[in-house]
C-alpha cells in the first residue's frame, strides 16, 4: 500500500506541472468555414506551436458554413468566428451584433478566371460583355467581389451572361461551359492550371487571373466576436487577437513548417517521406534564417527560394498544396497584420448597396470592426 | 397547429430567444406577404414545381417499366439490384454535385436528382405490387387465354395499384427533397436556393417562408395523391362494402 502511494506520489510530481498547465487553459471553439484545408495552417499553427495556449487558450477547431458562424457567434454560442467582412455588414444589418477584431486576409482572395495567353480575347474587365461568367451563387463573397470588378469596369451583373456553378469552379472552366469563372485565386486557379499540365483541361492551357483586389480593397477575411465581448472580455479578446497574430506571423515567416503542422489536420495533403523530409530541412533552414532579424521583404523572397528548391525536386502536383500557401501567405501579409483600412469597409459597404442586400438598412461601419485589439498586440 | 403558433407567439414575446433565430410569426407573415407581393415566393417557387414535376414524371415511369420488369423477370432482379441498392444506399447529397457538374446547374440537374429520389419506392412497390398478384387469379387468366396486356390491364394493375400508389405517395414528398437538395448544391432559383439566400443575407423570416412553403407543396402532392388513390380505388370501398 505505502509502496503504491509513493509511486502515485512520484508520477503526480513529474505529471502534475503538465495538468495544471493543462487545466489553466480555457477551453475555446474558433468556428471556420470551409473544411480543413491548408488554407487555415496559421491555426493549426497557433495550436500545435503553443500560440494559442501561450495566451490562455486550449483551442478546437470547427467548420461550418458562413452564416452559422456568424449566427452562432451572434446567439453568444460561440466566442470566436472567422468570416468575410462583407457578412459582417449584411448581418449588422438584420440586428446581429458582432464586431469584426483581425483582419486575416489583407488582400480580397476573389478574382476572375479566364483562358490564358489571351485565348478568351479577355485581356481586360471590359472584354467580358456578353460573355458566360461562372460563379458560386448568387451570394457571398464571390459575387460582392464579382459586382465590385465588374462595377470598376462601368459594367453591372446585366452586361454578363452569369451563371451559378456552386462551387466546381475547375470542372466547369475546364469544360469549357463558361468564358470565365468567378475564383478563390490563392487556390482554384492553381487546381485549373494543374489539370491542365495533366492535359484534363480541354486545351485551356495556364489561365489569366484578375484579381479583385488590383481594382479595389474589399474587406475580407477576419475575426469575429459578439460586440458584448469587447467590453466584459476584453482581456480574452486581445489574448485571441494576440494568439491568432503571432499564428498567422509564423505561417507567413515559415510556410514549409506550416505545411507540416497542418499535414496532422488536413486529410490528402501530399506526404510523401521525401516531400515531409525536404520540407523538414527547409523549415530547419528558415528558423535559422529568422534568427537572423530578416526583414518582411527578406522573407518574402525566402519563400520563393524554398518554392524553388521544392520545384527542383518535387513535380507541381505533389506541389500544388504548397503553392496554395504561398498564394494564401501573399494575401495575409502585411506590414501590421489584423489591421483593417476603413476604406476597405466602405467599398464593401458601397458594393452590397449596388447589389440591394441592404434593403435599406443602415449600417453603422465604424462599429463593425475595430482596430483596437491590433494596436493592444503590437504594444 | 394553433397550439404550436401559440407556442412560438410565446416564446419570441417573452424573448426566450433572440428574434434573428427565431423571428416572430408576425414578422415571418410580413416576410411572406412581401415575398408574395414582390414576385419573389412564386417565381422560385414555380422553379422548384417545374422541376418536381419532371422529376417525378421521369423518376415515377422509370420506377414503374423497370419495377414491372424486375417483379416479371426474376433474372433481372438478380443483375439489377446490387446495383439498385447501392445506388439508393448512397445519400442524394453525395452525388448531387457530381450530377450538376455533369448536367449544369440548370433544372435538368434538380429534375435528375428528383428522379433519382423519387424511383426507389416507385420500383420497390411495383415490384411488391405485381408479385403480391394471387397466383390462383394470374392460373384463370391463362386458362382465360388472356394475352399479357389483358393480363395486366385486368388484374396485375388493379391488383397492384394500392401498393403502387402507396409508392407514389411517398415518392411525392421526396420530390421536394430532390428538388431541393439539387437547389442547395448550386441553382439561381427554386426554394432551396431562397433558403440559401436568405440564409446569406441573414434574413430568417425569409428563411421560415421558404421552408413553410416547401412543407405546404409537399403537403399538398400528399394529398394530390391521396386523392387520386381515393378516386382510383373506389371500386374497392365499393366491393368491401358490398
Amino acid at each position: 500500500m505505502t509502496r503504491i502511494l509513493a509511486l502515485a506520489l512520484i508520477l503526480l510530481a513529474f505529471v502534475s506541472p503538465a495538468v495544471r498547465a493543462q487545466e489553466a487553459l480555457q477551453d475555446e471553439r474558433i468556428l471556420l468555414t470551409f473544411v480543413p484545408n491548408i488554407q487555415f495552417s496559421p491555426f493549426y499553427l497557433g495550436i500545435q506551436d503553443g500560440h494559442f495556449a501561450e495566451h490562455g487558450f486550449n483551442v478546437t477547431l470547427e467548420h461550418l458554413q458562413e452564416p452559422e458562424v456568424l449566427d452562432l457567434v451572434a446567439a453568444g454560442h460561440a466566442d470566436f468566428g472567422i468570416v468575410s467582412g462583407e457578412q459582417v455588414i449584411l448581418a449588422r444589418a438584420q440586428a446581429r451584433d458582432v464586431v469584426y477584431v483581425f483582419e486575416w486576409f489583407q488582400k480580397y482572395p476573389v478574382g476572375l478566371v479566364v483562358q490564358g495567353h489571351n485565348g478568351s480575347g479577355i485581356s481586360e474587365i471590359s472584354e467580358l460583355r456578353d460573355r458566360k461568367v461562372g460563379i458560386p451563387g448568387r451570394f457571398g463573397a464571390s459575387y460582392s467581389g464579382l459586382t465590385a470588378l465588374l462595377h470598376s469596369a462601368g459594367m453591372t451583373e446585366s452586361d454578363i451572361e452569369l451563371t451559378e456553378i456552386g462551387f466546381h469552379a475547375p470542372d466547369v472552366f475546364c469544360s469549357k461551359v463558361v468564358s470565365a469563372a468567378v475564383v478563390y485565386i490563392n487556390n482554384e486557379p492553381l487546381q485549373i492550371l494543374n489539370r491542365s499540365l495533366a492535359g484534363e483541361c480541354s486545351d485551356l492551357g495556364m489561365p489569366d487571373v484578375f484579381p479583385v483586389a488590383e481594382q479595389v480593397d474589399l474587406v475580407s477575411n477576419g475575426l469575429i466576436v459578439h460586440s458584448d465581448m469587447l467590453e466584459r472580455e476584453t482581456e480574452k479578446v486581445q489574448n485571441m487577437v494576440s494568439a491568432l497574430g503571432q499564428a498567422l506571423k509564423s505561417a507567413i515567416e515559415n510556410p514549409a513548417r506550416a505545411y507540416l503542422v497542418s499535414l496532422e489536420y488536413v486529410e490528402a495533403l501530399p506526404n510523401e517521406v521525401e516531400y515531409v523530409e525536404a520540407l523538414q530541412q527547409l523549415s530547419m533552414e528558415q528558423e535559422a534564417f529568422l534568427d537572423t532579424q530578416p526583414s518582411r521583404e527578406d522573407i518574402a523572397q525566402s519563400r520563393l527560394d524554398m518554392r524553388g528548391q521544392l520545384g527542383q525536386m518535387f513535380d507541381f502536383d505533389m506541389l500544388e498544396q504548397f503553392d496554395v500557401l504561398l498564394n494564401s501567405i501573399d494575401l495575409w501579409d502585411a506590414e501590421v497584420l489584423g489591421f483593417s483600412e476603413l476604406g476597405s469597409w466602405e467599398s464593401m459597404l458601397a458594393t452590397l448597396e449596388l447589389l440591394e442586400f441592404l434593403d435599406g438598412s443602415e449600417v453603422d461601419l465604424t462599429a463593425s470592426f475595430t482596430n483596437v485589439f491590433i494596436m493592444g498586440s503590437s504594444e | 397547429m394553433l397550439l404550436l403558433l401559440l407556442v412560438w407567439q410565446l416564446i419570441t414575446a417573452f424573448g426566450l430567444v433572440s428574434a434573428f433565430l427565431l423571428p416572430p410569426p408576425a414578422q415571418v407573415l410580413d416576410a411572406f406577404v412581401e415575398a408574395v407581393s414582390s414576385g419573389l415566393l412564386a417565381r422560385h417557387t414555380l422553379t422548384t414545381l417545374e422541376e418536381m414535376f419532371f422529376g417525378l414524371l421521369l423518376g415515377v415511369s422509370i420506377g414503374l417499366s423497370l419495377g414491372y420488369l424486375i417483379a416479371k423477370a426474376p433474372l433481372l432482379e438478380f443483375i439489377l439490384s446490387p446495383i439498385i441498392v447501392a445506388f439508393q444506399s448512397t445519400p442524394i447529397v453525395a452525388y448531387a454535385p457530381l450530377l450538376i457538374i455533369w448536367l449544369g446547374s440548370g433544372v435538368e440537374s434538380k429534375i435528375v436528382t428528383t428522379a433519382v429520389i423519387v424511383f426507389f419506392p416507385m420500383l420497390v412497390n411495383t415490384i411488391a405490387g405485381i408479385r403480391a398478384v394471387p397466383p390462383q387469379l394470374q392460373d384463370l387468366m391463362h386458362s382465360l387465354n388472356a394475352r399479357p396486356w389483358q393480363s395486366f390491364r385486368h388484374l396485375e394493375l388493379p391488383s397492384a395499384l394500392p401498393v403502387i400508389l402507396a409508392g407514389l405517395r411517398t415518392s411525392a414528398t421526396l420530390a421536394v427533397i430532390g428538388a431541393v437538395v439539387g437547389e442547395f448544391v448550386s441553382s439561381g432559383s427554386g426554394l432551396g436556393h431562397l433558403v440559401t439566400l436568405a440564409r446569406n443575407l441573414y434574413d430568417t423570416p425569409l428563411v421560415f417562408v421558404s421552408v413553410f412553403t416547401m412543407t405546404f407543396i409537399a403537403l399538398s402532392l400528399y394529398g394530390a395523391v391521396a386523392l387520386l388513390e381515393w378516386r382510383l380505388l373506389a371500386w374497392r370501398r365499393r366491393s368491401s362494402a358490398s
